[in-house]
């Protein structure tokens, strides 16, 4: 068993009287406190054209994260980054299926896609992931600027049971 | 101006042989400049004793969005002691995933507005696994919400 710990802290004068989060996670199995104890490792993909892709699949088939054995209804997570300096450009990141396309719908169950939120340059997330075949594909499109340099980088590490 | 700040480090010293570290910061934005976040729901504490799905962000105005696509982040936290314990956390009824005791995330949104013509859009919805009562802890910090007009309708 492994421990693994998030800790995140937000701080902000957004108000008169502040806001701050400061919270620390340790990453456990489903229902239990035993903790994760398997990774992809940290992952660096370059995204080289505008294309709509599965950053990471679900369940077995075609998975970029060799030997991961998601299954569904577990308490993976996911950190990822969109490592890119001007704060114009963005990555959009959805849930779905990629090989549908752009097409923006309301509900993946037909294995669609649905956008998350974007990050833009220098922009980060961490969410629970369920895995799911398809339906739970994390996916993600670079804004047509963020491919004029070249590539846009962006880096994610799973962890899951 | 306001300027917030959010900051991630994942650590583990026995997962992998070497040590993992990771760190990340970064300030909100509006979506596309570097003019800070200024707008938020506040923080919600909520004690949930049910299992039903609830928007938690329910002063979108459905079928209008200003604010798609702008800048908004949210942190969700389920603040419950007991291990087997869980939300299940969706958006526009898609799983994102389980958050158990302790658990949070902290993630972008778009408040994207779906294609069906349901006036349907992106909400952000949880679920308790027990009826016997949850804790539960969430924010959105965003460049604005556009909040629903008076409902004059009587009974």
């Amino acid at each position: 068993m492994a421990t693994i710990t998030a800790q995140l802290t937000v701080n902000s004068d957004i108000t008169d009287y502040g806001l701050a989060i400061n919270k620390t996670m340790t990453m456990s199995k489903a229902g239990s406190t035993t903790g994760l104890e398997r990774t992809s490792g940290v992952q660096r993909v370059l995204l080289t054209s505008l294309n709509h892709i599965d950053l990471i699949k679900g369940g077995l088939a075609g998975s970029t994260v060799a030997d991961m054995t998601v299954t569904g209804d577990t308490a993976g997570k996911v950190y990822i980054k969109y490592l890119e300096d001007d704060t114009a450009k963005f990555v959009r990141i959805g849930l779905g299926n990629a090989a549908d396309g752009t097409t923006q719908t309301a509900n993946n169950g037909d294995q669609t896609f649905f956008e998350i939120g974007r990050l833009y340059g220098n922009e980060w997330m961490i969410i629970p992931w369920n895995g799911a075949s398809n339906v739970g594909d994390i996916t993600v499109q670079p804004s047509s600027a963020s491919v004029t340099d070249g590539a846009a980088i962006v880096e994610y590490i799973v962890f899951f049971e | 101006m306001a300027t917030t700040t959010a900051a991630i480090t994942l650590t583990s010293t026995d997962l992998l042989t070497d040590a993992l570290s990771l760190s990340a910061t970064n300030t909100l934005y509006k979506a596309g400049t570097t003019i800070g976040l200024d707008q938020t729901t506040g923080m919600a504490k909520a004690y949930l004793t049910a299992t039903t799905v609830v928007d938690i962000f329910p002063q979108l105005i459905e079928g209008s969005i200003a604010f798609e696509n702008k800048s908004s982040w949210v942190y969700i936290c389920n603040k419950s002691e007991d291990e087997t314990e869980y939300i299940t956390v969706k958006i526009c009824e898609n799983v994102i995933g389980k958050l158990y005791a302790g658990d949070f995330l902290w993630m972008p949104w778009s408040m994207r507005e779906s294609e069906n013509a349901n006036n349907h859009h992106g909400d952000i919805t949880v679920a308790p696994s027990v009826a016997t009562g949850m804790w539960l802890e969430w924010t959105c910090i965003n460049e604005g919400t556009e909040y629903p007009t008076e409902n004059l309708a009587t009974a």
